[in-house]
Order: structure tokens, then C-alpha cells, then sequence
């Protein structure tokens, strides 16, 4: 049976981001991937680097903002690591950082603002708001109707398409095993270590590191663990290419929108807009079958997109995608050691593309004799209750 | 957006398919709406000039009569809403977007029939993507629809027989056929045609017009030549000319015929399960006895089921016509098996023929070869050498896709994924499902699809 020190199962940004780091690090690696490398949510998401608080965390009281904002302060690791990873990996990775704005129409917006940003400048990221005269100042392509927005110079995007397969690429230079196709059927927990089986595999492995996204319900499962995250299918859309116009990365404070411009001159559209999951004859959602888009997120999306960047309609649309991602319980990524298993790690449950190298990097640390601490805000132990008659 | 519109029975396409369906469906009262690109009836088959056209001879050959006939019942019918120039951006169960001079709108619909029919099979090849180069389904709409003939010197290559009708058509409309290049040699198209020599003979009046176009041809002194393969177009601010396995052949504008793929986008979107279509590519929808997909009141026929021409499309939509009568209720089972004996039928006999046709135009081992730089996505730019380099790493079309933005760009894929899973097959079990179907199936307006401000 073939060895290694970790296994990590799902060929996503973070499963490739940490493979490569833990290969840095001298861990002999092997990635299993159950489709092709960034076929999920990484490779589906629109590319965002937000580093405010998201919206998602405001809307739903006071309790959940709190715990968004602790966020904020792994965000200013993530800035760090996605101003360096392009020289790291020597790989153009279209990694754009020429500020963001999170943008207000209503007066009730523009007060909701300047409390995240309070909450923000708290936790030590500087975000400047500007009334819609500054906004249009720095950005004339928005609308007359934003009235406020929250400015953060280091957001922006990268290019999904790209930054995975460089990881993986970077992973497999430094000397991990890197399995695709590859759909693990059991794990067997032996004498401390980890028997993962699947077509053509069988390995044993000191840790075993989860990181298969919305697929992660389901991996845990096979370690006889519940991890409470709940598959999400969202709508994005790409206009035609168009001449440089948006160089920021543009949100809302009170509706869905994420907005911005690839380096090949598409508006990418999005921001949260749901889309039906598929499901099984017998019930449930299957999650290898392609969402259904939702007309109504379609409208909805593309008019929020039309209220901030009244542009936008004049422009095709030439494609609407449905990615699955998952959410956990709490809303909060579910990052770290689960103490029931010793040796299983997990990193799944949204943020993972912004975020999504500082996870690797510190698990990377944690899971090589270095400390978990910065993560303990995300850590598995949170949802230990429900895994006190499991393992 | 404009309000949403209500039908009984909604018909994607005008051609002979959804032309025979709604027959079938007449007479019941029923609201029916039939979608399609073209501002008139006919489909690619009898693609119409526009009607303030004065079109002598429009179509005369023998084999058009009975879809002719057909196009004028169909134009008589009361209860049908056309909605021509307008274009099917998207399908789920039970609800139609299509987008048209009006701007986009909703239909609703109890049961959908999907009749959208076929496309040229794109074949990129080195120079393809210069000016005066056409897939020759191209030519001939054209020539149909606006009486225009594309070039001074049409060179036809590929390996499909229509290719000698359409260049007999542009002799007949006055142009200059500088040859028809068939790439396999002839005895392959002879023989697979007198494999079945009964499927053929019942389908004579299309031999006899393919005895016709090449005494056409001969009077005119074209040069019909086989297993003349192309390996590179050349020109510099348009097609000059063509390098050959047979030598150099000058002309302003190329027809490639290397066969057809039904058009998949509409059906895969609505999440129909789809198969194989033959042996140019694409992929055809699986459905049962009664035409109807893998999804509730979703139906197909003609080409969206596999490309048999026009007889046959005309007799799955009748087919397609009766079912829906029949999940409709408005006639019994017995009505339903005794309508549908005539089209169950013909549509045998058309699909022997077309298997036969399939067979002698069976393009598998004679496409040309790319070069490294020659691009195969269109929209997005993407060359032969880079996908190459993807197929060989072993990734999926998705994966591919996601990699290169070969199949991103505003055609959807639709021209280029033939090519792509042509090489993933060449390297691998050649299973691969293809690209993701994805909203919208035509580029659209973002204003079109928002209420007025």
C-alpha cells in the first residue's frame, strides 16, 4: 500500500494551495481529486477579492456581523498572500488589486455602511467612504443613484481559471502525487493513520486533509463525522468583451451584486443570487448534476447590476453559469482539526476563493507542528456536539 | 422584458418538423406557438426569400415538391401565433425565452416541441477563418434567401454528397463552381450507397436529383474530383485559394461540406438526455416512440433527433403533433397509434436513407489536418496547438473549456466542440459529454432582458 504523510482529498483552490505548501514543507503529498482539478466552485466563482464584510454578514442582525467582521482579520492575511502568490508560483494569475467599493442607494445603505466600516477600521482594515460624488470621482461608471460607498484599496479579482491549475502545477513541482479522475469510495480509519481506497488508489496516510467543497458533507461522512454544510448553486454571468471600463471590484451594501472586469475585457456579474440544485430521484440534492438557473435571479441580478453601473445594458450577455458551493451551518467557513479524529483537517464552507490561500498556508503550518490559532475562529470544534456520537 | 405570453403548444422551429407537427395538432382548438429565427416559414430547407422578393423558379427541383405542399398547409393553418425573427435563448420544463425584434418574452407552454434543426458541422482547417470561407450550408442559404451568390469561383470540399447540389445550385443561379472535392475517394460513397440498394431506390427522386446536379456540373465542365483532400486555404485579405493533395485551386470563396450537427444548445439546456448524433458529431436528442425527451413535456424531431433530412423531420413532427394530441387528451390511443402508422413509416425508410447517406459521407478519417496555429474556437481565439496540449494532460471538454475559454465565448461552443471532442477521442475513451449547456443559446441584450427603466 502506498504511503504518505497527507492526503488531501478535493483538487480545488485550497486542496492544491495546500498540497503545494505542505510539499514546500517536505510532507510527501498525494491530491485526490474525484473530477478534474478546479472543476467546482473554484474554478466556477467570479473571481472576487473582497475583503470587506460581506454583505451576508450584515443583513442578518447584529450577533453574525460581529462574528463577520473577526474575519476581517484573516482578510488582511489574504491580502498579503494574494499580493505575493503571482512572484511565488512565477505564474500570471491576473491578479488585479486596484480597490473595491461597496456601494449604497438608500439612506438606510449609507448608515448600514458606516457602521461596517467602524466594525472594519476596529479590526485594522482601512476602508475610506466616500459620498457619491468622491465614489463617481474615483469611479465615473457608476450610477448618479449611489448615494455612498465604502472604499477598500486593496480588493479586486484574480482569474479562477487560472490560479488553481497554477497551484496544482506548483504542488506537483514540489513533488506531490496529484490524482485526478480518481473518486474515493471508503476511509478506514488503522492504528492512527488513514486507508483511503478508490479506482486505483490505495494509500495510507498520517493526516487526512478534507477540502472537497460542497462535496465535504459527504468525505467526512466516510470518516463517520457529520460536518454541517449545506450545498448552495449561485448564478453568475459574462458579458460580451467590452473596452476597459470597471477597474474595480464593485458590491452592494444592501443588494446582491458583485461586478467587475476581467483582464480579457468581460463584466463578470454576480452576487449571490440563487439557483435551484438538482435532485436525486429519491430525494435530496445531487450535487453532480447542473443547477437550474432561476429567472428571477437572472432579472434580479442583472438590474442590481443595471442600478450601480447603468453601462452594463449596453452590453450582450453571452453566458449565465450555476456553481455549487457550500455554506456551513453558522455561515462561517469551517477551517482547522477535528478533535474527534485526530489527524482529519477540514477546509470547506465559502470565502475559499478570497480566503482561500490563507487557509492552505496555515493549515500547511498547523498541520506541520505549527499552531492553529489565527484559524480558531473557523475551527471544526465549534460543531463538536454533533460529532459526540460519532468518529 | 415583454409580459409573458400563454400558448397551449409551443414549436421551436418553422422547418418541416414543426410545420407537420402543428398540422397534426390542428383542429383542436389549440393556441400554438411557433419560434424561429427566419422572419418565414420553411426553415433551412426552404429558407424563403423575403416576400417583397420576385423569386421566379424559387426551389424547383422535384424533391422540394412534398415540403412545398407542406409549407403551404402549414401557412393556412388558424391558431397559430408565428414568431418569426425571434430567437430561443433559453428552455426549462413548461416556459420558452425567446428574444425577437420586441425585445425578449416568456412563453408558457403545457407541452414544448424542439424542432430547431441542424447547423453545418464547422471544420477548422488552416486559413478557414479568412474572408470567403463559408461552411457550404452557408452558400447555399444565401443563394435561397437573398438570391446571392457569395464568390466569382466557389470551391466545394468536404465529404458530404449535398455539397454537389448546392454547387449545381450556384451554376444554375450563374456562378462558377471552380471544383467539388469530395476528400474520401469514390468507391468509399459508392459502396456504402449500394450496401442497401432497397433504402436507396425508395428514395430515388434524391438520387435523381444528385443525377441531376452532376449532369449540372459536367454540362458546365466542373470538376467533381475524389479522395482531394484540402490542407490549407490561403489568401491574404480573403480566400485566393486552396492547397490540395491535388494540387493548387484558385477561387474567392470556399464552401467546406463535411456534413451537419443537429443544433443541441436548446434541448441540452433543458437538461434532455442527449446522445451521439452520427458520425460528423454533435449530439441528437434521445427520445421515445411518441418523440417525447427525458423531459416532461419537452418533445423533439427533425434534425434535433438526429440529422435525416427533411422527410424525415417532417414525419417525426407529425408523430410529435399526434403524441402531444394524445398527452393532451384530445384524441384516444387508438386514434393516436392509427394516426401516427403513415409518419412511424416513413420515418423508418427516411432514417435507412439517411444512414446510408451518413455512411458515404462519413467524414471520420478524412477531415483535414489543423496546424498548430490554426484557431478552433472562433469566439475566443484559441489554436490547435493549445488544445492540443490540454487533450494530451488528459482534461475533460469542461476542464479544456474552463483552461483555454475554448467554448466560452458567444457561440457557445456550438462550432468548436465538435473539433475539440474529435481530438479528446483521439487520445482517450472518447466518452466525454461535452461542454456544459449554458444560458443564453444566443447572445442577448442585457436591456432586453430588463423591464423598461
Amino acid at each position: 500500500m502506498e504511503r504518505a504523510d497527507v492526503a488531501i482529498i478535493g483538487g480545488g483552490l485550497v486542496g492544491c494551495a495546500a498540497a503545494w505548501q505542505l510539499a514546500r514543507k517536505g510532507a510527501s503529498v498525494v491530491l485526490i481529486e474525484a473530477g478534474d482539478i478546479n472543476a467546482g466552485a473554484s474554478g466556477q466563482n467570479a473571481g472576487s477579492l473582497h475583503f470587506q464584510i460581506e454583505r451576508r454578514f450584515l443583513e442578518n442582525g447584529d450577533d453574525l456581523a460581529e462574528q463577520g467582521a473577526q474575519i476581517v482579520a484573516l482578510s488582511r492575511h489574504a491580502v498579503t498572500d494574494w499580493a505575493t502568490i503571482e512572484g511565488d508560483l512565477a505564474a500570471d494569475l491576473h491578479v488585479a488589486m486596484d480597490g473595491g467599493l461597496m456601494v449604497a442607494e438608500t439612506a438606510e445603505q449609507v448608515a448600514l455602511l458606516e457602521r461596517k466600516a467602524a466594525r472594519e477600521s476596529h479590526e485594522g482594515l482601512a476602508v475610506r467612504t466616500l459620498d457619491g460624488e468622491q465614489a463617481r470621482t474615483i469611479a465615473p461608471y457608476l450610477s448618479p443613484g449611489i448615494l455612498a460607498a465604502n472604499f477598500s484599496a486593496d480588493e479586486g479579482h484574480a482569474d479562477p481559471r487560472a490560479v488553481t491549475p497554477a497551484l496544482a502545477d506548483a504542488a506537483r513541482r514540489e513533488g506531490a502525487s496529484v490524482r485526478t479522475a480518481t473518486r474515493v469510495r471508503t476511509i478506514e480509519r488503522d492504528a492512527g493513520r488513514f486507508r483511503v481506497e478508490g479506482e486505483g488508489l490505495a494509500l495510507s496516510a498520517d493526516q487526512l486533509l478534507v477540502a472537497a467543497g460542497a462535496w465535504s458533507t459527504e468525505i467526512c461522512a466516510l470518516v463517520n463525522i457529520h460536518m454541517p454544510l449545506y450545498p448552495v448553486a449561485l448564478l453568475m454571468n459574462a458579458t460580451e468583451r467590452t473596452a476597459p471600463m470597471v477597474p474595480h471590484l464593485v458590491q452592494h451594501v444592501g443588494r446582491r451584486l458583485s461586478l467587475k472586469q476581467t483582464h480579457a475585457g468581460n463584466l463578470l456579474i454576480g452576487g449571490g443570487w440563487p439557483s435551484r440544485l438538482a435532485q436525486t430521484p429519491n430525494g435530496g440534492f445531487d450535487l453532480s448534476a447542473r443547477a437550474q438557473m432561476i429567472p428571477e435571479s437572472l432579472t434580479g441580478n442583472l438590474l442590481a447590476a443595471r442600478d450601480v453601473v447603468p453601462g452594463v445594458t449596453q452590453l450582450n450577455l453571452i453566458r449565465s453559469w450555476t456553481g455549487v458551493t457550500a455554506i456551513s451551518s453558522d455561515q462561517l467557513p469551517i477551517v482547522g482539526p477535528v478533535p474527534r479524529v485526530p489527524g482529519l483537517w477540514v477546509a470547506a464552507g465559502g470565502s475559499a476563493f478570497t480566503l482561500g490561500l490563507t487557509f492552505a498556508r496555515m493549515l500547511a503550518d498547523a498541520m506541520t507542528g505549527g499552531d492553529a490559532d489565527e484559524l480558531a475562529l473557523l475551527s471544526p470544534a465549534r460543531f463538536e456536539h454533533l460529532n459526540g456520537f460519532m468518529g | 422584458m415583454a409580459d409573458l405570453q400563454h400558448f397551449d403548444v409551443a414549436i421551436i422551429g418553422g422547418g418541416p418538423a414543426g410545420q407537420a407537427a402543428a398540422v397534426a395538432l390542428s383542429g383542436h382548438g389549440l393556441s400554438i406557438a411557433v419560434i424561429d429565427e427566419q422572419p418565414r416559414p420553411g426553415g433551412q430547407i426552404l429558407r424563403q426569400p423575403p416576400a417583397r422578393f420576385a423569386v421566379q423558379a424559387w426551389l424547383e427541383g422535384r424533391s422540394y415538391a412534398p415540403l412545398k405542399q407542406l409549407l403551404a398547409r402549414f401557412q393556412a393553418l388558424s391558431g397559430i401565433t408565428w414568431l418569426g425573427e425571434h430567437s430561443v435563448i433559453g428552455v426549462q420544463q413548461g416556459s420558452v425565452m425567446a428574444m425577437g425584434p420586441e425585445g425578449v418574452t416568456t412563453i408558457s407552454a403545457r407541452h414544448i416541441l424542439i424542432a430547431a434543426g441542424c447547423q453545418d458541422l464547422a471544420v477548422p482547417v488552416s486559413g478557414w477563418t479568412l474572408p470567403g470561407v463559408y461552411a457550404a450550408g452557408g452558400i447555399q442559404a444565401f443563394l435561397k434567401g437573398q438570391q446571392l451568390l457569395v464568390g466569382s469561383r466557389v470551391l466545394l470540399a468536404g465529404t458530404h454528397p449535398l455539397q454537389l447540389l448546392i454547387a449545381a445550385q450556384i451554376v444554375a443561379a450563374g456562378g462558377t463552381v471552380a471544383a467539388v472535392m469530395f476528400a474520401q475517394p469514390r468507391s468509399a460513397m459508392i459502396g456504402a450507397l449500394t450496401k442497401h440498394p432497397l433504402a436507396a431506390l425508395r428514395r430515388a427522386p434524391d438520387l435523381l436529383a444528385t443525377a441531376g446536379a452532376l449532369r449540372t456540373l459536367a454540362r458546365a465542365g466542373t470538376p467533381v474530383l475524389f479522395g482531394a483532400k484540402i490542407e490549407a486555404l490561403t489568401g491574404n485579405d480573403r480566400v485566393s485559394g486552396a492547397i490540395t493533395n491535388q494540387g493548387q485551386v484558385a477561387c474567392d470563396a470556399v464552401g467546406l461540406c463535411y456534413g451537419f450537427v443537429p443544433q443541441s444548445a436548446v434541448p441540452r439546456m433543458a437538461g434532455a438526455q442527449m446522445k451521439p448524433a452520427g458520425p460528423a458529431g454533435g449530439w441528437a436528442c434521445v427520445h421515445d416512440e411518441w418523440m417525447r425527451t427525458s423531459v416532461p413535456g419537452i418533445a423533439a424531431a427533425g434534425e434535433a433527433v438526429g440529422v435525416a433530412g427533411a422527410a424525415a423531420a417532417a414525419a417525426g413532427g407529425s408523430l410529435a403533433g399526434i403524441a402531444i394530441a394524445l398527452d393532451l387528451g384530445l384524441i384516444d390511443a387508438d386514434a393516436a397509434d392509427r394516426a401516427a402508422r403513415q409518419p412511424r413509416r416513413a420515418l423508418l425508410q427516411h432514417r435507412a436513407f439517411a444512414a446510408l447517406l451518413d455512411a458515404a459521407a462519413d467524414p471520420t478519417d478524412h477531415f483535414p489536418k489543423p496546424a498548430g496555429d490554426t484557431i478552433i474556437c472562433r469566439c475566443e481565439d484559441v489554436d490547435h496547438a493549445t488544445l492540443t496540449g490540454q487533450v494530451s494532460a488528459g482534461g475533460s471538454a469542461n476542464a479544456i473549456k474552463l483552461a483555454t475559454r475554448c467554448g466560452m465565448g458567444a457561440c457557445q461552443g456550438r462550432n468548436c466542440e465538435p473539433s475539440l471532442l474529435r481530438m479528446i477521442a483521439e487520445t482517450g475513451p472518447g466518452s466525454d459529454p461535452g461542454f456544459t449547456a449554458r444560458f443564453p443559446a444566443r447572445q442577448v441584450s442585457i436591456a432586453d432582458l430588463l423591464p423598461p427603466e
